[in-house]
């Protein structure tokens, strides 16, 4: 967990420390990289001094510092800066701007816009081969750091580093400073060192408890060996409450572990659930694995989706109307990489947010939906919040504009919305691009409308949505309404690779190839 | 910021000049200035760093992103706004910088700097075409007189910005027209002369006065200076050339090279010079390697010279410095010079040893070749290699060997202000203050021989601080 330094950080790290973090970091004002906004390099945070010092004192205090490591970080430089940073109670420092300074870095301050002249911070081959940087570069600039600290420990008498954490008396303030705002500065708040018993600990030296052996899926591995170990299909039922988090992630472990990334048949394990789901409910969920939900869900449902299938409906004795309440919480299918959600209802914020290869189907949205997805497919059936697909630059999404007001909410920087064509009519489009020369290879190669139909057919087979069935009865009007949201860069990605693929494709293959 | 991709696209564009032989034939300035669209595409390339370096390589701090930037869009009055507000006179950097700015320059790294010189020389060029540089006469008087003495860059910049803050400003100089060495010693060829007139111009509309003629502390009392001003701001330059006293040093024909570059820009600028010192016809000797040399063997070029060699002492420089140890600074490589291409031999690591000749003239110079090596405590000396010494025809030698300081008699006696080791005028770079009260220094005659660049910054900054004297605080930019 990374902290800004400021005035009652002390207080949020030692709710980090009983939420059971294992590290938190104190991020000190100085920071911030070239692609950071001047407000934040400029306005956010306190020394990273003022930050640790407090944050030390609350953790030992409470009885918490022993569990947690505690790193800062914010213009670390030299080995006087880790002293100062030991001595204040840090185990572990973080550097940024030094070391990338040592790689050649000029601070150009142009990381965002990929044209790093000395090829640090670009993709460019070209910028890239200016690169001049070397391991060793680096490693000798820590050598010269850790020569520093071992130093500055020999001097105060120290024989490990562990014995050094917190020892804030040994520090002093320099005195006659001859500046008008020097004058009046009180260290003492800064040093001051809790008066706790011996045995408290002053820095990291355990490890988290974090309750893992009473986590659901331990049932669930015991419940699905058949499957895991003999690929054989099971079915099971669980109630579930928002105390359960991360449910699945361990029993994809494990099928990752014995079946890599490819997994098992679609729908091998298929988990039933009824109730409330914790956080990240079905993170990581591996091919092969099905998650259905009575009910509801909190935060982050399928984080880092991999493979499995989820589905969400609530209960169906609840009188609320689903598609106009919500269903799961904030951040869905963050950073999704593969599988498919169906969600009979209304998601929070930050929907599929870096989704790179998932599908999704909700019946609404809040805010910042689909914001730097770069693959997959999302279809919404209802309202999207504002700033949608804001740094979008891959998949599409399928927005159902019943009154026309999507325009407003989406952020059009990178992509471009198109109506969504029947297929003759896309097919006949496609038709007049490649004669222009600028052919498009279609989204998951297919065509819009039969992609989007049966994901729509599916999202009613999985939840029974009453919303999908009145779309789907009315066709042809629904499908007017739909808006494709194309990112331009997808564009450019697919006529590009449309382009290669007939530089190579000799004529009798294409005209096979279009036939088919 | 120009154009976000220009430094990659885009390649250096050198200013266009006459060929070396067309130029040795005349004393006029032979370098053009760029065209619209070749500035905009210079100044495309600049990268707008995040850290300017450039800026901080400009001993004025030119705001240099920022008017690439403005040059690029076509937007060039108020990149010449933005180019004045750090420099005076533009006209003369544009031309006779050594472009430390573009030394700094982020591409220079690993690649071509951006040609910022050109483009400064662009800006004003069209600035003045267009009738954009005008007078900027004070608002209103202060009444407080401020006397500046010596007409080279530094007091030219200090007049102008102390007359733009409202004080009556009276511009002395002991030559017959204002300049300094700006006037007489760079050559015609590098920077036209009607440049400083029309300077003078706009700052006498302003309200600096110009007398010329007045060489304080010989034809005017420094005495009368201190009664009669407010403040007193001593800008007469380094001009102590450094001798070299071997034998022969006394024969006809063996000269500094601040006795013979003058002349030949009086003789430009109209005037007639009796007995003037010429190349013409003659086997020329240019006795050290720096710029002014470099202007020795150009006016030599120009007069006609059989035959002309350049003398370094110190060894020749790399083609290219090693650049991760060096830059952002100024890197010690091969320069060079127009005046180099335009016709001379350059031989590095010789010193000389003496003049021969008949009569009284010169007819040869001794010289050996030297070795440079480390001493034990690491400090680089001189070791002559033996047998090595030769000699070598030289009708006229022109010392060109730098200056070791201010001239010391009359007007710093007079003053009486404390000297620095260097025996330069003591006063630091804050305030500018010499050890006699009121009486303020700047430009070579505080920080030793330098760049004309360098001379306008101590001119500015030295204004500000006679400004925050007079009126307790000032509103001139440091």
């Amino acid at each position: 967990m990374k902290l800004v330094s400021e005035v009652g950080v002390g207080t949020v790290a030692a709710g980090v420390a009983k939420a059971k973090a294992d590290h938190v970091t104190i991020a000190g004002h100085d920071g911030g990289t070239g692609a950071s906004p001047w407000s934040s390099i400029k306005h956010a945070g306190t020394p990273w001094e003022l930050g640790l010092a407090e944050t030390q004192q609350t953790l030992v205090l409470n009885r918490l510092r022993g569990r947690i490591s505690v790193q800062v970080d914010g213009q670390m430089k030299t080995g006087r800066d880790v002293a100062v940073g030991a001595l204040l109670g840090a185990d572990e420092f973080g550097f940024a701007t030094a070391p990338l300074i040592v790689e050649g870095c000029i601070m150009m301050r142009k990381c965002h816009l990929n044209t790093c002249p000395v090829g640090v911070a670009t993709q460019d081959p070209v910028l890239r081969r200016k690169f001049t940087g070397q391991p060793e570069h680096v490693v000798n600039y820590f050598f010269f750091v850790a020569e520093e600290v071992r130093e500055i420990m020999a001097q105060l008498g120290f024989r490990t580093f562990d014995e050094m954490i917190g020892r804030a008396d040994l520090l002093d303030m320099r005195t006659g400073i001859e500046h008008w705002k020097a004058k009046g500065l009180d260290f003492s708040r800064v040093f001051y060192q809790p008066q706790m018993p011996a045995d408290v600990a002053r820095h990291q030296c355990e490890m988290q408890d974090h309750g893992l052996a009473r986590a659901l899926d331990h049932q669930l591995l015991a419940a699905a060996e058949p499957a895991l170990g003999k690929r054989q299909p099971v079915r099971l039922n669980y109630r579930i409450r928002n105390a359960n988090r991360s449910v699945g992630a361990m029993l994809s472990g494990a099928v990752a572990c014995r079946y890599g990334h490819e997994g098992l048949p679609d729908d091998t394990i298929h988990v039933a659930f009824e109730g409330v789901a914790g956080q990240s409910f079905g993170a990581f969920l591996a091919r092969g694995v099905t998650f259905e939900l009575q009910g509801a869900t909190n935060d982050y449902v399928g984080k880092g989706l991999s493979g499995g299938r989820i589905v969400v409906y609530p209960d169906p004795t609840c009188p609320a109307t689903p598609e106009e309440n919500i269903v799961v919480g904030n951040t869905v299918m963050y950073g999704a990489i593969d599988g498919e959600a169906y969600l009979r209802g209304v998601a929070g914020e930050r929907f599929c947010v870096r989704n790179s290869g998932a599908t999704a189907v909700v019946e609404g949205l809040g805010d910042h939906g689909c914001e730097y997805m770069t693959g997959g497919t999302v279809v919404v059936l209802g309202k999207t919040g504002r700033n949608f697909a804001a740094g979008m630059s891959g998949g599409v999404a399928y927005v159902y504009d019943r009154d026309g007001s999507f325009v407003q909410n989406c952020n059009t920087a990178m992509v471009t919305l198109e109506p969504l064509l029947s297929e003759a009519e896309q097919m006949a489009a496609d038709a007049l691009l490649i004669t222009a020369g600028k052919g498009r290879i279609r989204h998951r190669q297919r065509f819009d409308e039969p992609l989007l139909r049966e994901l729509i057919e599916r999202h009613l087979r999985f939840t029974g949505s009453t919303l999908a069935l009145k779309l789907l009865d009315n066709w042809e009007a629904s499908r007017a309404k739909f808006v494709k949201v194309f990112p331009n860069e997808y564009i450019r990605a697919l006529s590009e690779l449309y382009g290669k693929e007939n530089a190579v494709m000799p004529a009798v293959a294409r005209k096979q190839k279009e036939a088919a | 910021m120009g154009k976000i991709t220009g430094f990659l696209e885009l390649t250096r564009i050198r200013e266009a000049m006459q060929a070396p032989r067309e130029r040795v034939r005349h004393y006029r300035e032979f370098i053009l200035t760029l065209a619209d669209d070749e500035a905009a595409k210079q100044g495309a390339r600049c990268m707008d760093c995040g850290i300017p370096f450039c800026q901080t390589g400009c001993p004025i701090n030119n705001i240099i992103p920022d008017w690439n930037d403005l040059v690029y869009r076509h937007q060039w009055q108020q990149a010449l706004d933005v180019l004045h507000s750090t420099n005076n006179f533009p006209e003369f950097t544009g031309r006779i910088c050594p472009a430390p700015c573009e030394e700094s320059c982020t591409l220079n790294i690993n690649d071509d700097p951006v040609g910022i010189k050109s483009i400064e020389h662009f800006i004003i060029d069209k600035g003045w075409g267009e009738g954009w540089v005008k007078p900027q006469p004070p608002s209103r008087a202060t009444g407080k007189r401020v006397a500046v003495v010596g007409s080279g860059p530094a007091g030219m910049a200090c007049a102008q910005q102390l007359a733009r803050a409202g004080h009556s400003v009276v511009l002395f100089e002991k030559a017959d027209r204002i300049g300094g060495l700006l006037r007489y010693g760079i050559p015609d060829f590098k920077m036209e002369k009607d440049l400083i007139d029309r300077r003078m111009e706009q700052m006498a509309v302003e309200g600096v006065e110009f007398r010329v003629n007045a060489h304080v502390g010989h034809n005017v009392a420094a005495s009368r200076i201190l009664e009669e001003f407010a403040a007193v701001v001593l800008t007469g330059g380094a001009e102590a050339s450094r001798d070299l006293p071997v034998p022969g040093r006394e024969l006809a024909g063996v000269h500094f090279a601040m006795e013979f570059l003058p002349q030949q820009n009086r003789i430009v600028g109209g005037e007639a010079v009796d007995g003037q010192i010429s190349a013409e016809g003659k086997h020329v000797v240019v006795i050290g390697g720096g710029d002014t040399g470099s202007d020795c063997v150009g006016t030599s070029n120009r007069q006609g010279a059989a035959s002309i060699t350049q003398f370094e002492l110190l060894p020749q420089p790399p083609d290219v410095e090693d650049k991760p140890m060096v830059w952002p600074y100024w890197p010690v490589k091969l320069r060079t010079s127009s005046s180099h291409e335009e016709g001379c031999e350059r031989d590095w690591a010789v010193a000389t040893k003496r003049f021969e000749g008949t009569d009284g003239k010169v007819e040869r110079l001794i010289a050996s070749r030297v070795e440079w090596q480390k001493d034990a405590q690491g400090q680089m000396r001189m070791a002559e290699v033996a047998g090595s010494e030769f000699a070598m025809r030289a009708d006229l030698i022109l010392l060109a060997m730098g200056f070791t300081g201010p001239v010391a008699t009359g007007l710093l006696e007079q003053f009486g202000v404390d000297r620095d080791a260097r025996s330069n005028v003591k006063a630091d770079t804050e305030s500018y203050r010499t050890s006699v009260p009121k009486v303020f220094a700047a430009g070579d005659m505080r920080r030793g021989q330098s760049l004309v660049v360098w001379a306008i910054r101590e001119g500015r900054q030295a204004a500000r601080s006679v400004d925050e004297l007079l009126m307790g605080k000032s509103l001139l930019p440091r």
